[in-house]
């Protein structure tokens, strides 16, 4: 076991792979409901608008990221808050991660429990995907974020699959009207705070930071993976309201994925049982990235990371999560679907860290190279 | 190295190949069922239903007519399985027939339950029948061997764009204009009795509820007007004439100010069939053949829009039309009473091309 690294660094990625993992992020769970939450369809200008906020964020995380190290990892962070801060740092990240790693295993398996085995017990769903998880995850970091490249290209065409919706007549532009609204009453903040949420993950990329090269146009690449990203809620978001109309969209659970179900091709019938099974690949990277995360959180903040890494430890953390599921499970399970206790946690959460992390990291640095110029 | 996987794994496939899986799901060929259609009827006292199915839907084997009497569609289900060797499935429904009178008590429950089930196809077509079903099915079912399915390939046929004939519709099409303002959904009716099935004409729903129906002659201007715009033939009886290969092109205008709804069609079309006394080759004839014809075309749009005023549907969805980009919409209930006393102007033109050998 003496030459198992999980968090070794044998080599750099290209920029590519910044604008996998941002939109990989950007395009989980949250938005399969998301136009059910928005409903309205004057809203379309609210993810426009908050995909502008999001670009403001990502400028800021790229210019933290520009005045960080990345060859040094761990270190660089050490240097930047002290050790000891640091250690507190990761033990908040701890929860932070945990919740977000749980919701993406959670909202999949209720996913396939909805619309693939629906006489499954869910509970077997958690544990086929952290296995999953875990084998990829001993991977090693460099590896899963190889994974994630290949996640990108299973997910990405995906959208192809909304074209025919455009398509009228069923698409009729009168089914977008109004577009400005109309009464007070509506609420539109809990919408736009979930497209923000949404939009959060790609602040994890700071975790990846030693395998990429930020110094060379990062912030093109994440950027253009935003852009890509408020395009595609966009686009779904016109997509289910040319299907199901405004009211209707109010009823249906998971309108994106529920709308593939009327496609039909000659060869098979159920796309959305292929559209959901390849979803898998993004779920399983992002969960896998997040448990090598989480290891290497409890490590830091147990103050052991210059031990070496071993495969008990990852293990331990993913029986861990896999305990934790099965308790929230218990716990939330009888809430009921989408906006439960649950959800609202990781909204908050998520819009939390996207939020807070690139403005933290940015004051940090700034301050850091005042005290080091003085 | 990898002995931890690999011993999962192991463990996995035994664990599958052994029969202890987490699957409760079996779908073995021999012991499913999956039928193809439903025909929920009103049971005799309030409230209950009488469901009704043809099994074996494929399997080289004798058929046979299942019907039951439940208080819900799934127990129907269930009273199948009581009777019947293999296991009902629903994956492969493809049609609901719907008795009139539990069309007219309303069925966005029964749809409802349906699409709840993720096996059933959002595409499930619904159909209002009268009549008896069951002494058809019985009987029909002697002389055709695949009954279902080639009902089913009929309504394939005319969900085809442009087919035209029959204003076929599914579950989600149904469902998403029940619940959008200013749309009302329709269904084919069918005529059922021992010997035949036949097309009656199109049903208006509104709160999921049927509300009255077109005749034949009326349907033309329904079909004309609604998705396909187009019919491969209109047969004008009271001039002895047939129109080929009609299309509609359609403008709809609601006039708030003035209280008038006016509709302002093009019909392009052929005829491809005349037996009345004019001559077709002269032009005075033919001109005034065509002012025949636009005037029937007219009334006949007035008539059946006069009916949806009547029964208080709107399945041509004009009030979408009031919809702007600015301005706040009205409600549905203020479009209906609005609708109910609008006046209408119907405004046609009509392309023909003679009769031509």
């Amino acid at each position: 076991m003496g030459d198992y690294k999980l968090f070794d660094k044998t080599a750099e990625f290209g920029n590519g792979f910044i604008i996998a993992f941002v939109h990989q992020s950007q395009l989980l769970y949250f938005v399969l409901f998301l136009p059910k939450m928005l409903q309205q369809s004057y809203l379309l200008f609210g993810i426009l608008a908050v995909g502008i906020l999001s670009q403001i964020n990502l400028f800021i995380l790229s210019k933290s990221m520009s005045y960080m190290d990345s060859k040094q990892g761990y270190n660089g962070f050490a240097k930047l808050f002290g050790h000891r801060n640091l250690r507190i740092i990761a033990f908040a990240g701890i929860a932070v991660i945990l919740i977000k790693l749980c919701f993406i295993v959670l909202g999949y398996a209720e996913i396939v429990h909805q619309f693939i085995f629906p006489s499954m017990q869910p509970s077997w769903l958690f544990l086929f995907i952290m296995l999953i998880c875990t084998y990829i995850a001993s991977q090693g970091m460099e590896k899963t974020l190889r994974f994630g490249i290949i996640a990108f290209f299973c997910t990405f065409w995906m959208i192809l699959l909304y074209i025919p919706y455009f398509v009228p007549p069923g698409a009729d532009v009168l089914d977008l009207y109004p577009l400005i609204p109309a009464g007070r009453d509506e609420h539109p903040w809990k919408g736009m705070l979930m497209i923000w949420s949404s939009l959060s993950g790609p602040e994890y990329i700071i975790l990846a930071l030693p395998w990429i090269n930020p110094k060379q146009k990062a912030l093109t690449y994440l950027s253009i993976a935003n852009g890509i990203s408020v395009f595609l809620y966009i686009v779904l978001f016109m997509a289910c309201l040319f299907f199901f109309g405004t009211p209707y969209l109010g009823k249906i659970s998971y309108p994106v994925l529920n709308m593939i179900r009327y496609l039909q091709t000659p060869v098979f019938e159920r796309i959305e049982i292929v559209m959901i099974s390849m979803q898998m690949f993004q779920y399983v990277f992002l969960a896998s990235f997040l448990l090598l995360s989480l290891y290497g959180a409890i490590r830091i903040s147990a103050c052991s990371v210059h031990k070496e890494t071993g495969r008990k430890g990852l293990y331990g953390v993913s029986f861990f999560v896999l305990v934790c599921l099965f308790l929230i499970d218990q716990f939330f399970g009888r809430q009921g679907k989408e906006l439960n206790g649950w959800t609202n946690l990781q909204l908050w959460s998520g819009t939390l860290t996207y939020l807070l992390i690139p403005s933290l990291l940015l004051v940090a640095n700034i301050r850091r190279r005042r005290r080091s110029s003085h | 190295m990898r002995s931890p996987i690999f011993t999962v794994l192991l463990i996995g496939c035994i664990c599958f190949l052994t029969g202890f899986s987490p699957f409760s799901d079996q779908n073995t060929v021999e012991e499913i069922a999956p039928v193809t259609f439903l025909a929920v009827k009103q049971g005799e006292e309030k409230g209950s239903l009488t469901v009704a199915t043809l099994v074996p839907p494929i399997m080289n084997e004798e058929k046979q007519f299942f019907s039951t009497k439940v208080r819900l569609l799934e127990q129907g289900r269930r009273q199948f399985n009581f009777k019947y060797y293999r296991e009902i499935r629903f994956g492969q429904l493809r049609m609901l027939f719907i008795d009139e009178q539990i069309a007219k008590t309303g069925i966005v429950n029964l749809m409802d339950t349906l699409l709840t089930d993720p096996e059933v196809s959002p595409r499930l077509f619904l159909i209002v029948f009268k009549g008896d079903f069951e002494a058809y099915t019985k009987n029909q079912m002697q002389k055709q061997k695949d009954l279902d399915y080639y009902l089913y390939r009929m309504f394939k046929h005319y969900e085809k764009e442009n087919q035209g004939e029959i204003a076929v519709t599914n579950i989600h099409e149904f469902m998403e204009k029940t619940h959008t303002p200013y749309s009302d959904p329709y269904m084919p009716v069918f005529n059922v009795d021992k010997n035949c099935f036949s097309y009656e004409g199109t049903g208006f729903f509104s709160n999921g509820k049927l509300k009255g129906q077109t005749d034949k002659e009326q349907d033309q201007f329904f079909l004309l007007l609604s998705k396909s715009k187009f019919l491969k033939n209109v047969i004008i009886e009271p001039l002895d004439l047939s129109l080929g290969e009609v299309h509609a092109i359609v403008k709809k205008q609601v006039n708030l100010k003035d209280h008038t709804v006016v509709l302002k069609i093009q019909y392009r079309g052929r005829i491809d069939e005349y037996r009345g006394s004019k001559d077709l080759n002269s032009q005075a004839d033919f001109y005034e053949l065509t002012d025949e014809i636009k005037d029937y075309l007219e009334e006949g749009t007035v008539s059946l829009l006069k009916t949806f005023q009547e029964l208080g549907v709107d399945p041509l969805e004009i009030g979408r039309q009031t919809l702007t980009p600015v301005s706040k919409s009205m409600s549905a209930e203020d479009w209906l009473t609005f609708w109910k006393s609008a006046k209408i102007k119907v405004d046609c033109s009509i392309e023909l091309e003679p009769l031509t050998i």
